[in-house]
């Protein structure tokens, strides 16, 4: 009938950040005595239960499980059942590589409304409305959702931010169906560190080029990534000159920042090349001395100063 | 064995693209369509299986789109499909995944392969749904986000591994037939010469209608999809907002900055 | 009769007739396995791919003639080397010629017609003649030893970059034997000539007619004083002259008989490869026949008769060696070996009975005799190699069409495909939208015409690098100011222009410089225009070499040569005169690949300039590194780049102010190089335009209007 239901993600016994942030979106369109419910699945997920009493959220619903990591099969049965019975208006689950191996499929079969990636919700005349990403984020496209009964809609992370006041949301366990999966969950593995760091992964990167002038300078950034908690990386000169290695390149011959939302670009002029690979990141700052350098273009924050004198003042803040 | 690769034609934009009047979508003057980057690696992985046992393995592309879509699958063919298949009517423009996944399924059920492919997303919309919703409504096991398969002609199950975020694995044994997304990265998606697209152009590209699939109009298009497009808009964007002040000023800004993105990080 | 008179040398004198039985039938031995040598060698010719010969064979002839008697190739950058072949090739020629007369008139004229004609003074002028050849063949060899044995030359040293210490064909020590046998033999068979000749002397020293004459044959006449001073009687010399004659007839003999399986083959092989020689090997590349079923050469069979015709012309000269940019500076390449590998490998392939199986005759990889992909990717395509090889082997078009067979089985690196991918997609390596192509001609403060809409003098065909690459942008916009002020009528193509092609030819991607050559064609079909000007020299070389097999015959010129007719004709006036120490590199593609030097030389000269030579120039420009598709493939970290070691050699010239270039990929090279080696700030690197523009301060538009 109503309500919004929030599904949260576990993976090893511990709740997923992200799950946190649909409560502050459930906010945004909730109407007026919609009930907000959180769901939580897994084998042992009363475990789970404490890091949900937050503000914002009325029922905790445990739903106990044969799988205890994520199974597809398992979270869509689960599902079925608490929003045949539950039959909310709007159905949150994070945008996130679990939701990717199930949430097309329950919207599929339950006929649901669906967009994911969404990183905007409102109501707009008592409609829903999401907004979403579209040609590889160039434009924003609003969607809703005529004749749905329930939408689902999987959001974008680090977008909404958690709540952080306590609550005291009622907890129930909500019985499970019997769910024969078809999968089975083996193991975990952890990558090795060495250099092969992950830059299309990096959230954060801080990146130098040819203006840092010669090998004996990289160290410097090198800490001052550290400090800040940035990626290193690196525009094709340094690459190629060898004073870092080939997997922290950034550009058209190096990897795409895929995943960054935070660039920061020293002593890097822009070259097209270079672009290429980060330009779509949506918060870049530019520090450069010059300021006709083409990365100005494309930044959203320009410093147009020495970037060692910057750099070091910078590093002293962390 | 049979292996189905459903892949997709997708649009970039061009630089100073203009949107429709409807502001319901871009103007098709402006868009640059290509085979999209995920199905390049599902495609790979589909021949790497075919070239890796004796067994013979026929790869089907097959596509949602209208006839400008027939240039991809020739890069599907030149790249080592055996057959094109290709699904379009008018009815089916304005579909979202879930319609396109309708129609899919619907192919699938005509060819009846042993596994089916797809990419996990498409670069331009980004929805990460169109090959789970087919899983759906084929009713098969499926899983998203592979960056390695192990798969054997015949086989009951196959392994896989999912990448998740931070660089974690996850292994799971699933069940055949299943409908798999790959990830960027599994595997080196191999070159095709523009002669072999060339002479890839001779082979037919069967191309089907709704009718043939059992379908009708309301199953796709905009009555059969999901959502619904309000509005398409340019996102606001301004040009760079430059931090005045000494380097000591600068920087504190620019911590300002960084703890704010941090803040919203777990 | 006078002594002058009955001189003469009676053949086989003394010998008995068994004896002159033997020696025929054992030339007769000889000629049939030199003719088998001969065969074996054709046949495996044959085996190649077939191949049309364009071209008047009267014009190639004399072509050919005209090179071997000037020796004009083999003395460029080693005059030493030059003379001495020259000697060694004349007195070769003369003392097979004079065997050949003697020939001539002991088996056939005289037996036949009963004409006898070597004798009296003919005789002694050819003895004298014959001598003067024998010390010009024993010099010019002892030279060559010297230079072997002596001077180590680093070309001469069978190092081979594309191998490692252990893999079994690392060290070629049949090589030097090989080349060592060869001077030895040609040596002694030389001097034992002259030997036998002083034998003669000193055995009919009785006869007037003999030794009255001897010093007719200086040499033999000085070694028979100098024998018969040492004692040697008559009695002692008839027997050395009947020795030694058998002993040079059968070095002779075998000499002749081993030709076709020695390296003395060169003798012909080199004549034939200068025959067959395309004047434009490496400006414009062969397409790929549409019988070809696979395009690029897998196996050695995929070769032409041609090029494994060249493969046997190598005389391991090392020219090209030397000259190669990638192997300067340490790339596992070498054009030399290249050739001597495939060399090899035809050698153990096709020279028996029967064609191995096909899987035996692949090319590619890394055991004896093959070229691994590394070596291939290394390349340039810079041409030095082709230009400076004296017997015209074609290395650029082998590599290319090796190369080919990579690029099908997508066997690069991963940026170049990308790269590709993004041409094909694109129409330019920045992967950046056509739209955007022209935006560089928004910030100019005049329109610049469509040639696609109204017709035009000259259309300029732009570029990827000058119409993307914000540094060269500057360049172009320069460029178009310069054309605009001088009141040349000018248009461009827009977004009809695609990237030219050139370097993705080279690359070996055929089907995509194909699609882009036609799409050119077809573009500039639709413009109307008198000429092409470009600022590109890869465009320019691929326009004007290359697009008239595809249809587009146009006439093109370098920007070069434009601004030299505008400042020549006073459409642009030098009023501020610049007095910078320069130094002009030549682009490859202009200079070694369309014979461009002097253009870019004037300009530079009415800019007022002073034009110091970098060592390297002209036909031995050193390339910047970035061609045969290298600017889109990364270089081996910590190496040094070819665009470096070019920087370091304008550093050495004192007082050098600018460092000229007429080239995009070139701006951007030395720009990076110049950094990297540490010579900022004492010179610049400046675009040819540039320089022009300060000369030239921007005023009003003369003449025609904008």
């Amino acid at each position: 009938m109503s309500g919004v239901l929030i599904v949260a993600e576990q993976r090893r016994g511990e709740l997923r950040a992200q799950s946190l942030e649909l409560i502050t979106a459930a906010q945004a369109i909730r109407r007026a005595g919609d009930a907000v419910a959180i769901a939580v699945i897994g084998a042992a997920p009363d475990a789970l239960a404490p890091a949900l009493r937050l503000a914002g959220v009325d029922e905790i619903l445990t739903i106990k499980v044969d799988a205890a990591e994520f199974d597809p099969e398992t979270v869509e049965g689960a599902l079925c059942a608490v929003i045949a019975e539950r039959e909310p208006d709007v159905v949150l689950i994070p945008h996130s590589v679990d939701s990717f191996g199930y949430a097309a499929a329950l919207a599929a079969k339950l006929r649901l409304g669906f967009a994911t990636d969404v990183f905007n919700v409102q109501r707009i005349d008592g409609e829903l409305v999401a907004t979403r990403g579209g040609y590889g984020q160039k434009v924003n496209v609003d969607v809703d959702f005529p004749g749905k009964r329930t939408v689902l809609l999987a959001l974008r992370g680090n977008v909404f931010k958690p709540p952080e006041q306590a609550a005291s949301p009622r907890i129930t366990a909500f019985p499970a169906p019997a769910i024969a999966s078809r999968s089975r969950s083996r193991d975990f593995i952890e990558l090795p560190a060495g250099d092969d760091v992950d830059m299309t992964g990096a959230e954060f990167i801080l990146s130098i080029g040819r203006g840092i002038g010669e090998e004996a300078n990289v160290g410097q950034f090198r800490e001052l990534a550290d400090a800040i908690g940035a990626t290193l990386g690196c525009s094709r000169p340094i690459a190629d000159a060898g004073w870092l290695p080939k997997s922290r390149q950034v550009g058209q011959s190096g990897k795409t920042a895929s995943a960054c939302k935070l660039y920061i670009a020293m002593g890097v002029s822009g070259a097209i090349q270079h672009l290429a690979g980060m330009k779509h990141v949506s918060t870049i700052v530019a520090v450069n001395s010059d300021a006709n350098a083409s990365i100005f273009g494309v930044a959203k924050y320009g410093i147009v100063g020495n970037i060692f004198e910057v750099a070091n003042e910078l590093r002293k803040l962390f | 064995m049979k292996i189905m690769v459903a892949v997709k034609q997708v649009a970039a934009l061009d630089e100073d693209f203009e949107l429709q009047g409807d502001d319901r979508g871009v103007d098709p003057d402006f868009l640059i369509h290509d085979l999209n980057e995920w199905d390049d690696f599902s495609l790979e992985e589909a021949v790497k299986i075919k070239e890796a046992w004796s067994t013979p393995v026929e790869i089907v592309a097959v596509t949602v789109g209208p006839g400008g879509a027939d240039e991809i699958l020739r890069k599907c063919l030149a790249k080592g499909a055996d057959r094109a298949v290709r699904v379009w009517e008018d009815a089916i423009e304005g579909s979202d995944p879930v319609a396109i996944a309708r129609v899919l399924a619907a192919a699938a059920k005509r060819e009846a392969p042993d596994m089916l492919f797809a990419g996990v997303q498409s670069s331009d919309q980004s929805c990460a749904s169109t090959g789970i919703a087919t899983a759906a409504f084929l009713d098969w096991p499926h899983a998203a986000v592979l960056t390695q398969l192990e798969l054997a002609p015949g086989a009951k199950s196959a392994v896989f591994r999912r990448e998740l975020e931070g660089g974690l694995l996850h292994e799971v044994e699933i069940q055949c037939p299943a409908v798999l997304t790959i990830q960027l990265g599994i595997n080196t998606p191999r070159y095709a010469s523009l002669r072999s697209i060339k002479q890839a152009a001779v082979k037919p590209v069967e191309v089907l209608s709704l009718a043939d699939l059992s379908l009708s109009a309301a199953d796709v298009g905009e009555s059969g999809s999901a959502s619904r497009v309000r509005s398409m808009y340019r996102p606001q964007k301004g040009s760079a907002q430059l931090i005045a002040g000494d380097a000591a000023a600068q920087a504190a800004r620019l911590a300002e900055i960084i703890r704010e993105f941090k803040g919203g990080s777990p | 009769m006078s002594r002058t008179d009955a001189a003469t040398r009676i053949l086989f004198e003394a010998f008995p007739t068994a004896e002159v039985r033997l020696f025929y039938l054992l030339s007769c031995v000889a000629i049939a396995v030199f003719g088998y040598g001969v065969y074996v060698q054709i046949r495996k010719y044959r085996r190649g791919a077939a191949f049309d010969l364009d071209g008047g064979v009267w014009r190639r002839l004399a072509d050919m003639i005209g090179t071997i008697l000037s020796h004009r190739t083999i003395g460029r950058r080693d005059p030493a080397a030059g003379a001495a072949h020259r000697l060694i090739f004349y007195g070769f020629a003369l003392l097979f010629i004079g065997t050949s007369t003697i020939t001539l008139q002991y088996d056939f004229l005289e037996p036949l017609f009963g004409v006898r004609f070597w004798q009296g003074e003919f005789y002694l002028i050819f003895s004298l003649v014959l001598d003067v050849a024998g010390v010009a063949l024993v010099g010019g060899l002892v030279y060559m030893m010297y230079r072997r044995g002596w001077l180590r030359l680093p070309k001469l040293d069978y190092a081979r970059p594309d191998r490692a210490p252990g893999d079994p064909d690392f060290d070629r020590p049949q090589y030097r034997r090989e080349d060592w046998a060869f001077l030895w033999v040609l040596v002694i068979i030389g001097c034992t000539g002259y030997l036998l000749e002083a034998a003669r002397l000193v055995w009919l020293q009785a006869r007037p007619d003999v030794w009255d004459t001897r010093w007719w044959s200086p040499v033999g006449a000085m070694l028979a004083e100098a024998c018969v001073s040492l004692g040697l009687t008559e009695r002692g010399g008839a027997l050395l002259r009947h020795g030694l004659w058998w002993f040079h007839g059968l070095i002779a003999l075998a000499f002749i008989a081993l030709i076709p399986f020695t390296k003395v083959k060169h003798i012909f092989t080199s004549a034939a490869s200068l025959l067959v020689r395309d004047p434009q090997a490496a400006q414009r590349l062969p397409r790929i026949p549409e019988s070809q079923a696979q395009p690029g050469v897998q196996k050695i069979t995929d070769f032409t008769w041609k090029q494994l015709l060249n493969l046997d012309a190598c005389t391991k000269c090392g020219r090209c060696h030397e000259a190669c940019p990638a192997r300067a500076v340490g790339a596992p390449l070498s054009p030399r070996d290249v050739i001597l590998s495939l060399r090899d490998f035809a050698k153990s392939t096709l020279e028996s009975g029967a064609i191995p199986a096909a899987a035996e005759l692949d090319v590619h990889g890394k055991s004896p005799g093959q070229v691994a992909q590394e070596t291939l990717w290394s390349c340039r395509t810079c041409m030095a190699c082709v230009e400076i090889c004296p017997v015209a082997v074609e290395h650029v078009p082998i590599i290319v069409q090796m190369r080919r067979k990579l690029v099908e089985d997508g066997a690069m690196d991963p940026l170049l495909t990308k790269t590709l991918q993004t041409i094909h997609k694109t129409g330019n390596s920045f992967g950046e939208s056509k739209r955007k192509r022209a935006a560089w001609t928004k910030g100019l403060p005049f329109p610049v015409k469509d040639a696609r809409k109204e017709p035009v003098d000259v259309l300029w065909f732009v570029g990827d690098y000058a119409s993307f690459d914000p540094r060269n942008q500057k360049v172009t916009q320069t460029f178009a100011a310069l054309l605009h002020e001088a009141g040349v009528d000018f248009g461009i193509l827009f977004e009809s222009e695609s990237n030219a092609g050139n370097d993705v030819r080279r690359v070996g991607e055929e089907g995509l410089y194909e699609l882009l050559a036609n799409a050119n064609v077809a573009a500039m079909a639709g413009a109307s225009f008198k000429t092409i000007v470009t600022t590109d020299p890869h465009s320019y070389n691929t326009i004007r070499n290359e697009y008239p097999d595809f249809g587009g015959k146009y006439q093109i010129q370098h920007y070069t040569s434009l601004v030299r007719e505008l400042i020549a004709d006073g459409r642009l006036r030098v009023t501020s005169p610049l007095e910078y120490r320069v130094t002009f590199h030549d682009p490859c593609h202009l200079g070694r690949f369309n014979k461009g030097y002097e253009a870019p030389r004037d300009v530079l000269k009415s800019l007022g300039c002073e034009l110091i030579e970098m060592g390297r120039s002209r036909a031995n420009s050193f390339c910047c590194g970035a061609g045969g598709g290298r600017i889109w493939i990364p270089d081996p970290v910590g190496a040094e780049k070819p665009a470096q070691n070019r920087i370091m050699e304008a550093a050495a010239i004192p007082g050098l102010e600018v460092y000229v270039v007429s080239c995009p990929k070139d701006l951007t090279m030395f720009e990076d190089a110049l950094k990297t080696t540490g010579n900022e700030g004492k010179f610049v690197v400046k675009e040819l335009i540039e320089l022009v523009r300060e000369a030239v301060p921007a005023r009003q538009s003369v003449g025609a209007p904008a």
